[in-house]
């Protein structure tokens, strides 16, 4: 069926509120990779498999990952009218046992990690029932207590193969109120009030990019979903899609409209084939419905969106080398300007945001600028996903208000190092970024605050390193990284950082002397400054932060007699 | 203003403190050249779009007394334009840019005459090991070749294979390129003059692009080869077909005595 009037969302609405909570058993099994890296998959097929031939009175749904991915595969199950209860490290031998105690509205008590009494979907609201006193709440387990989720409200809790139950806590009300109530303009106002900012690295203000990409000439335009997320350690982006595919096509469909825009592409890496299946599934669903396609609520907007995927290069992510990608030219970045938003895809007028950026939108239109802006610190509004990784106790998916301190996130959050160990630094955007040791853990995280300590945002990876960790050896894994990322057009990009792990090699393997450090330090000066595009730009900030904060390390390794 | 023979509009910019009239539009790097004022440069050619890869020419770009660097082949002239070429920074950058030139590209003269003009005389880079290099460590990679080859002689015979320090230039799989047209126009706009090519009797040897083999067309007149037959195909396609008959199979030398002697007695000598 097609939804044209606010009754059709209302009844599917209804239908999907039936599949969360449909007033029998309901079990859900953590799908996402992290979740099917530790069996996920197996548990799902084994517990699929009893219910089926037992022919139970159970609904048991995949569902994407609520964050914690150090107690995966993690399997919420909902006993109708009591609180939902997640159990955490699941086996594939506990299915039988989850299912008999499910049936006799109980669960595994050796298992349970939380319970959630009611959520907050912001776009809607779940109350799941009381009951399993002894059971601690979600809020008080400490790596959940300092988080806000706002892009990850749906995440682990409804299945994302299934649109009924995006729509079913809210999901397309947004879209609808903008497709049908609203104008074009005052939605990209909406977007700017709200001061969101890019999440895909650099923070550039996304209503203002909205706005330069509307009033560019030209008939044809597109818009664009980044989702190349290429970088150590970082995972986010593909978290969101595989957890919650519809909040990305809700945020490009507002956002097209909002252009004037009928044509949206994602441009996702290859690498990550379940988010492909998933975004591909969203958007049939979406089509069946009609909330893409022709006509969409019947406003006469007219608008699709389609997958175009890359074959994992991570300069690919830089705007114009994503553009030639898409072309089917090798993704090597162009001298700017032209900006994408005159000259983009296909030459064409397109605006490119990340993952993360788009979905940011359904909730700004749908809660109001003015709530938004509440969130975060001044200049730096809502939240930010990280993906919290490296030697820290608690890894996982973590989304917190800008301007949390590193600290906050580290030690409240992540529970400090992993097997008790001293944390001693942390690497934040990846390749492009440095390392920040101990001592700067109070600065806030948030653009500019981060690049007063010589890192950057970065799409969201944060990678912990303890007191064993090498920082050389840290700067050279970067360096390593970005040389073999090179698209080798530019001479200091291409020459200069193979030439900085050549001397980076040399003083790990003792050879190093006073004039290497100089000329490593001279050099990643060059590269930073003279580079054509933004790998270069930035690939030098690890080894210069780390010379800079841990220079002892460095000396350390100087032979002596040089 | 026809000091420059040009139509433009010309503007007033400041460069290194000097103020200069200037043609508005005008790449900034062929401004600097036609004053004197010197920029290394080596991935720019006029007919091709800017390119920005050698990153040589980086000059300073001033706007509201901050300052960007900025190459100087992407800058268009405008009214006010402020430029420094030639500041410390500017000049500790492109030196070390020197240095990495001379251990990528080794075997180049161009490049060592060059670095050693701005007073790099030697790299503490370690320098390539140059082993049957079909550039002969003389390349740096500037894509000259491949834009002359794919925007100019719409070819495309040639690209970059791999990324990152593992680029190099050739033909797809290191084979015989069947849409070379041996019209060498690489070689020719190779700033470092790494493409060799060698002709030898009837053929033309691309030795750099895979011993790529082309015909050459024979003069009828004089029996000597002349050209690549595909590139006289590409030509005489574009001329009118009456004059084609009379001179296709003619070399230049013969060309010119033929039509000399047509059209001697039409044109009287000035
Ligand atoms: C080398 C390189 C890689 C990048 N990779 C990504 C990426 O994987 N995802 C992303 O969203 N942005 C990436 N970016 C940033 C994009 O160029 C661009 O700024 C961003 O997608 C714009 O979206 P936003 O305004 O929503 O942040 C990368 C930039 C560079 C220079
Ligand atoms: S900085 Fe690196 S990735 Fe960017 S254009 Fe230059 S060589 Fe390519
Ligand atoms: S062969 Fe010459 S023209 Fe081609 S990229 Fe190398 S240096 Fe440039
Ligand atoms: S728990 Fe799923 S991404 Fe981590
Ligand atoms: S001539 Fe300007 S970057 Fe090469």
């Amino acid at each position: 069926m097609r939804i044209q009037t606010s009754e059709d969302l209302d009844s599917i609405r209804k239908r999907g509120l039936q599949k969360i909570q449909p007033g029998r058993p309901r079990i859900g099994v953590g799908t996402s990779s992290c979740g099917i890296a530790v069996g996920g998959i197996a548990l799902y097929n084994r517990m699929h498999k009893i219910i089926q031939m037992k022919n139970l009175d159970i609904s048991l749904v995949k569902t994407g990952c609520i964050g914690f991915c150090k107690e995966e595969p993690i399997v919420s199950v909902n006993i109708p009218g009591k609180a939902l209860v997640l159990l955490r490290k699941v086996q594939e031998d506990d299915a039988e046992r989850i299912i008999s105690l499910a049936l006799e509205g109980d669960v595994p008590s050796d298992l349970v990690l939380c319970k959630i009494s009611d959520w907050d979907h912001i776009t809607g609201n779940l109350v799941y029932g009381n009951g399993f006193d002894t059971i601690p709440e979600y809020g008080e387990i400490p790596f959940f207590a300092h988080q806000k989720k706002v892009i990850l409200r749906d995440s682990g809790l409804i299945n994302p193969e299934d649109i009924d139950e995006y729509i079913g806590i809210g999901g397309y009300s947004a879209a609808y109120q903008a497709l049908t109530s609203m104008e074009p303009d005052t939605i990209i106002d909406e977007v700017k009030k709200s001061g969101l900012r890019g999440r895909g690295g650099a923070g550039f203000p996304a209503g203002l990019k909205w706005e330069i990409t509307k009033k560019a000439p030209g008939e044809e335009k597109y818009i664009v979903c980044n989702a190349d997320e290429g970088d150590p350690g970082a995972y986010m982006n593909r978290n969101e899609m595989e957890s919650d595919p519809h909040m990305l096509l809700e945020g490009m469909l507002i956002g097209a409209f909002a252009m004037g825009v009928h044509e949206g592409l994602i441009y996702i890496r290859a690498e990550y084939p379940l988010a492909i299946e998933r975004l591909m599934l969203a958007l049939d669903q979406a089509r069946t419905y009609g909330l893409l396609g022709k006509n969409i609520f019947n406003t006469g907007f007219d608008c699709d969106i389609r997958i175009a995927t890359g074959a994992g290069a991570f300069v690919c992510g830089e705007s114009t080398a994503l553009a030639a990608s898409i072309e089917g030219k090798t993704g090597r970045p162009r001298l700017r300007p032209p900006r994408l938003t005159e000259k983009g895809v296909f030459g064409k007028p397109t605006d490119l945001n990340n993952v993360e950026t788009w979905c940011n939108v359904p909730v700004i239109i749908a809660k109001g600028a003015l709530w938004y802006s509440s969130i975060g610190a001044k200049g730096n509004t809502g939240t930010k996903v990280f993906s919290l990784v490296g030697k820290v106790d608690n890894i996982g998916m973590v989304e917190v208000p800008l301007g949390t301190s590193l600290h906050s996130i580290i030690y409240d959050i992540g529970n400090g190092g992993a097997q008790g160990k001293e944390v001693k630094a942390v690497q934040t955007g990846g390749p492009s970024g440095g390392c920040i040791p101990v001592r700067l853990f109070d600065t806030p995280v948030d653009f500019e605050s981060l690049n007063q300590v010589g890192t950057m945002m970065g799409s969201g990876g944060l990678v912990v390193m303890d007191e064993d960790t090498n920082m050389v050896d840290i700067a050279r894994y970067f360096i390593n990284f970005a040389s073999g990322e090179s698209c080798g057009k530019c001479v200091p990009c291409r020459e200069g950082l193979k030439h900085m792990l050549l001397i980076l090699n040399r003083i790990i393997a003792g050879k190093g002397t006073r004039e290497d450090l100089d000329l490593l330090r001279e050099l990643a000066d060059t590269v930073q400054k003279t580079s054509l595009c933004g790998l270069g730009q930035t690939a030098p900030n690890p080894v210069l932060t780390t010379m800079q904060y841990f220079k002892e390390e460095y000396d350390a390794l100087i032979s002596s007699e040089a | 203003m026809s000091l420059f023979g040009s139509m433009n509009r010309m503007v007033t910019i400041t460069i290194n403190k000097n103020q200069y009239l200037a043609e508005e539009g005008e790449i900034f790097l062929l401004t600097a050249m036609r004053l004197n004022i010197d920029i290394p440069h080596l991935c720019y050619e006029k007919a091709l779009e800017p390119y920005g890869a050698c990153r040589l020419c980086m000059v300073d770009l001033v706007t509201c007394g901050k300052t960007t660097m900025t190459p100087a082949c992407t800058i268009k002239v405008h009214n006010g334009l402020e430029i420094l070429t030639d500041t410390p920074q500017i000049i500790k950058h492109r030196n070390l840019l020197f240095e990495l030139y001379l251990a990528e590209a080794p075997k180049s003269e161009v490049i060592r005459e060059m670095a050693a003009k701005y007073g790099v005389k030697k790299t503490r880079f370690l320098k390539k090991i140059v082993h049957e290099d079909p550039l002969l460590g003389k390349c740096i990679l500037c894509g000259l070749c491949v834009r002359v080859c794919t925007e100019i002689m719409g070819t495309c015979a040639i690209n970059f294979i791999n990324r990152g320090p593992y680029t190099v230039i050739n033909t797809p799989f290191f084979e015989q390129n069947p849409d070379c047209a041996g019209c060498a126009a690489c070689a020719q706009v190779c700033p470092t003059k790494a493409i060799v090519f060698e002709d030898r009797d009837a053929e033309r040897v691309m030795q750099s692009w895979s011993g790529t083999t082309v015909p050459l067309a024979t003069c009828s007149s004089c029996k000597k080869s002349f050209a690549p037959e595909k590139l006289m195909h590409k030509v005489l396609d574009k001329l009118d077909p009456a004059i084609i008959e009379e001179i296709k199979s003619l070399c230049p030398e013969c060309r010119r005595q033929h039509i000399t002697r047509k059209v001697i007695r039409k044109v009287p000598k000035s």
